[in-house]
């Protein structure tokens, strides 16, 4: 009975809360000073036709390259933390074959899961998505593959050197922007090319690839370290 | 009358939602509460996809191949989840009367023995 008093308290409060918000929320008619420049800028400057894509790969790079180099530690620490041997409970258990369905279906839908994972990755300077995003679909689907085949082993080693590839790929491309253009990770480096083509940006979609890579592979690995 | 007939097809796609959510808080347990929360689920996106589809007809391809993906992954998904659910144990409804899935197995079992 307090249970049901104290569940009903509550949702009235939330009521009460979010009655408030949408009585007072008015739509902005205008975009605000700094809205308008990037809107400006981004397309003009840097030849992106993703906005949130032109700001984070260039503007803010310096900011994404530090979220790269957290993932890498999550990534590392989980390896710390669970590469041991399996628990013997675990060992001693059988593993229970994937069900036909799970095999099957996984055999439909993964092709589709990594073309939609390479197409965010490299569409990100011209629609939603970009590198991260792309990266997770891609550990989405190898996560699949490892649920319709418990047998199958990620070769870690050649996933971590992919991965660190990139990570120092992406650096000297940073570094390149510091001689060739304006500053670190600056993507004036290439051609701004033909605006909403594939190809155009500068080095955003470059740098866009490689988080992708970057990010799918250390994904895979933190997925695969949780299996054991 | 195009803009109408989209808006009943997605309101009764979100009917389907919004009863799969219901199921989800009044059925017994695990199983039929997954099975609720997926049927229902996908009737309703698909339903919703198709008013969609009528709104916009040029959306048309891209949202058959929404409607697709989520007719793939949607009971597969629940699926694996129940099928993990009944691995485990379980528990069901006191009012269940059969498991399949537990004759199958122990079938199996014994044609493997």
């Amino acid at each position: 009975m307090t249970k049901r008093v104290f569940s009903l308290f509550a949702v009235l409060v939330f009521a009460v809360i979010f009655a408030g918000i949408v009585g007072g929320y008015s739509e902005r008619r205008t975009l605000s000073p700094l809205a308008q420049h990037y809107l400006a800028s981004v397309p003009q400057d840097l030849g992106a036709a993703n906005i949130v894509t032109g700001i984070l790969i260039t503007y803010r790079g310096f900011d994404t390259l530090g979220e790269v180099a957290v993932l890498f530690m999550v990534a590392a620490g989980v390896g710390i933390l669970l590469d041991g041997s399996p628990a013997p409970e675990r060992q001693a258990r059988e593993d229970r074959a994937p069900s036909e369905l799970v095999e099957n279906g996984a055999r439909v839908i993964l092709p589709i899961i990594f073309l939609f994972g390479a197409y965010v990755i490299m569409n990100g300077h011209l629609s939603a998505g970009g590198g991260f995003q792309g990266g997770a679909v891609v550990a989405s689907g190898v996560m699949l593959l490892m649920l319709a085949r418990p047998g199958a082993q990620l070769h870690h080693g050649f996933l971590s050197v992919t991965e660190s590839l990139a990570g120092v790929v992406y650096v000297a491309l940073g570094i390149l922007g510091l001689w060739l253009a304006d500053g670190f990770l600056d993507s004036h480096i290439l051609p701004k090319g033909e605006f909403g083509t594939l190809v155009s940006a500068g080095a955003i979609p470059v740098i866009s690839a490689l988080l992708g890579i970057k990010v799918g592979a250390e994904l895979s690995v933190v997925i695969d370290r949780f299996r054991r | 009358m195009q803009e109408l007939a989209g808006s009943i097809v997605i309101l009764v796609g979100a009917f389907f939602l919004f009863s799969a959510g219901l199921g989800l808080l009044r059925m017994p347990d695990v199983f039929t509460r997954i099975q609720a929360g997926t049927k229902a689920s996908t009737l309703g996106n698909i339903l919703v996809l198709a008013g969609l589809g009528i709104y916009h007809p040029d959306w048309a391809l891209k949202l058959l191949i929404v409607a697709y993906f989520v007719l793939m992954t949607n009971p597969l998904s629940s699926h694996a989840l129940s099928r993990a659910a009944h691995a485990i144990g379980t528990p069901m409804a006191e009012t269940t009367v059969a498991d399949a899935l537990r004759e199958a197995d122990e079938a199996a079992e014994e044609n493997r023995a």
